[in-house]
């Protein structure tokens, strides 16, 4: 797959979404504070998705990870008596990120049909969960009232301070999945190319599938923590399982060759849901529609197809696609993963 | 006594709707090895279909029952031969394609229907009371059609060339193909075969249920459930795991209540991804 240089996607992206804190300070228009929260929600959701399909997975669980998290920071907040910014979102990375160390210890080591299927189930399950734990999670009422979140013991009461938390909980994902996609970018790399082989030079694979996997999961809850923290409920419908498909959706179409990919992606499909929310039922149907285009069209997405032509355009040519610089990929990565 | 066999019953019942459906679904993974996400939108589409058909078009409900199963073969075997063929052997993007395929599905009939569920009823009704429990009726001709289903999938899959070409191509591709089979003409065979089962279902069992743009997500989940428990790409496995899908939910929702099966189903599937992972059936599905 084809990337601008070695981490030009991962430091793009953080000095983006790390110039989008100047976006609350140059206008106050609810349309754009709105738009803009939903989408450093939908980002940091769909890093987790991007995180997955780094290793040719593709989860449904982001919904389910993201109620964890959520829930996790609510419950704290409301018994808890906790409000630190810092304190919920490591909170609600961790909490999790727990849930996703067995089951991925369980589940990756089979083939990746079992993944999907499973993180298809497990979303549908939470809904249920949800409901029938109502002292826990206040069933189908949800959970209200909790406390405002502060920094530093300055309280983030007012439109603009919640979007700045926004803002910096998707930032951190951000850094994440940088940190996770550059520490690990030979073993991501050898398991997307060629598993098969990959294992056969000694890669422990589902050594490395378990750390992505857990990090997806803690990314999802921040994304949680984020959307609760934005409607000041916890709510079940704000998880529905069907929610499961736009993060797939931006994800994809953005691009999953890069990191840029689901942040442009994210970006630009929930700014155009916001502009035509009258007609919201057919959103979907227009993501399956995209979806469709890029697989059999334009494999790297947006993203991807961008820079494949401005690569074209400036005549910057690349071998790729031969098997040899894969081989030592793998090689490489099981050298020095033992 | 009269509610453990009537729950019985209906869990048969329900048992049989699960296996129409866990067939299609795994018998395009076991020959083709894709997963068909849309599976559950062709579900939906069988009984937009079969009401469509009553509704404006004023067949009875057996021809609609017929022509729904045809209309979504057709159009599973035109999506095979025109998209999913193109990248058969790349499991992600096919997972992508009938991912896409579905949503598409979900807002046409969003579309052209709208959001509420119309009024489609099941033209048999009434109850059969025998020694001292009872059943209904509607839930008897279902029952009944979805094993003449079931046994016909079976003589197709068994007792045909065409079966033989297809579990051939199902166990090894490579040999089937060198031998004479040719996966271009048989794979939207057996795409527009799963897809027709699932219209199928959708068209007997929508009736009885509810009608709605996004009735298919729940049945998908319990296709998923059902093929897991049996094993991949087993025909046997799936049939059985169906029958014991469906008892367990109609048994946990009368000593149970509310959605404890649903939860207990899916511990189950935990378990057996720890003790058995390949599942009770799991010797025909397809190594990595």
């Amino acid at each position: 797959m084809a990337r601008f240089s070695q981490f030009g996607g991962e430091i793009a992206a953080i000095a983006i979404l790390g110039l989008s804190f100047l976006v609350p300070f140059v206008t106050d228009s609810p349309f754009v504070y709105s738009t803009q929260n939903l989408i450093a929600v939908a980002v940091t959701a769909a890093f987790s998705v991007y995180i997955m399909l780094r290793m040719d997975l593709l989860t449904f669980a982001v919904p389910a990870f993201m109620a964890i998290g959520g829930y996790a920071a609510a419950i704290a907040g409301l018994k808890g008596g906790i409000v630190d910014s810092f304190a919920l979102t490591a909170l609600s990375f961790i909490a999790p990120a727990l849930v996703a160390l067995p089951l991925g210890i369980l589940i990756l080591r089979l083939r990746g049909i079992y993944f999907v299927l499973v993180t298809f189930l497990l979303t549908q399950i939470l809904q249920l969960l949800i409901f029938e734990t109502p002292d826990l999670t206040g069933g189908t009422n949800g959970l209200v009232g909790m406390p405002a979140t502060t920094l530093f013991g300055i309280e983030l009461a007012d439109n603009r301070a919640v979007l700045l938390l926004a803002i910096g909980v998707a930032f951190a994902a951000a850094v994440i999945t940088a940190l996770v996609s550059v520490w690990l970018r030979r073993e991501f790399a050898a398991i997307e190319e060629n598993e098969v082989l990959a294992q056969s030079l000694g890669l422990v694979v589902w050594r490395y599938k378990v750390i992505g996997f857990v990090a997806a999961a803690g990314l999802a809850g921040m994304a949680g923590f984020s959307l609760v923290n934005m409607l000041l409920t916890a709510h079940p419908t704000s998880f529905s399982p069907q929610s499961s498909v736009n993060y797939i959706a931006y994800t994809i179409i953005g691009g999953r060759g890069s990191m840029l990919g689901p942040l442009v992606g994210a970006t630009l499909l929930v700014w155009m849901s916001s502009i035509f929310s009258t007609h919201g039922e057919f959103s979907e149907g227009l993501y399956g529609l995209l979806i469709v285009v890029v697989v059999l069209a334009a494999r790297g997405g947006i993203v991807g197809t961008l820079a494949a032509g401005y690569r074209r355009l400036s005549g910057q040519w690349r071998a790729g696609g031969s098997a040899a610089p894969i081989v030592g990929t793998v090689k490489e990565a099981a050298h020095e993963r033992g | 006594m009269a509610s453990f066999v009537s729950a019985g019953l209906i869990g048969i019942s329900l048992g049989a709707q699960y296996a129409l459906l866990a067939l299609g679904f795994t018998l395009i993974f076991g020959i083709l090895g894709v997963v068909n996400f849309a599976h559950g939108g062709f579900y939906v589409l069988g009984g937009y279909a079969a009401y469509s058909c009553v509704t404006f078009l004023g067949l009875p409900y057996p021809l609609a029952v017929v022509a729904a199963m045809l209309a979504t073969g057709a159009l599973g075997y035109v999506f095979e031969l025109f998209v999913v063929e193109r990248v058969v052997d790349d499991h992600l993007a096919t997972l992508m394609l009938t991912l896409g395929l579905y949503l598409m599905i979900g807002t046409g009939i969003q579309a052209v229907y709208g959001p509420e569920s119309p009024q489609f009823g099941f033209p048999v009704t009434g109850t059969l009371r025998f020694a001292g429990f009872y059943m209904p009726l509607e839930n008897l001709v279902v029952l009944a059609v979805c094993l003449v289903a079931i046994a016909g999938v079976y003589a197709l899959m068994y007792r045909t060339d065409l079966g033989r070409g297809l579990r051939a191509l199902a166990d090894n591709r490579q040999v089937a193909a060198t031998q004479g089979l040719r996966p271009k003409l048989l794979f939207p065979l057996a795409f527009a075969l799963s897809c027709g089962l699932a219209g199928l279902t959708g068209a007997l069992v929508t009736p009885i249920l509810s009608l709605g743009p996004l009735v298919g997500e729940p049945v998908l989940a319990m296709a998923f459930l059902t093929v897991i428990l049996g094993g991949f790409g087993s025909i046997i496995g799936a049939t059985v795991a169906a029958f014991l899908v469906g008892l367990i939910e109609a048994y946990s929702v009368v000593y149970l209540g509310g959605s404890k099966g649903a939860l207990a189903l899916f511990v189950l599937v935990l378990v057996v991804l720890i003790v058995r992972p390949s599942g009770l059936f799991g010797k025909e599905a397809r190594g990595a």
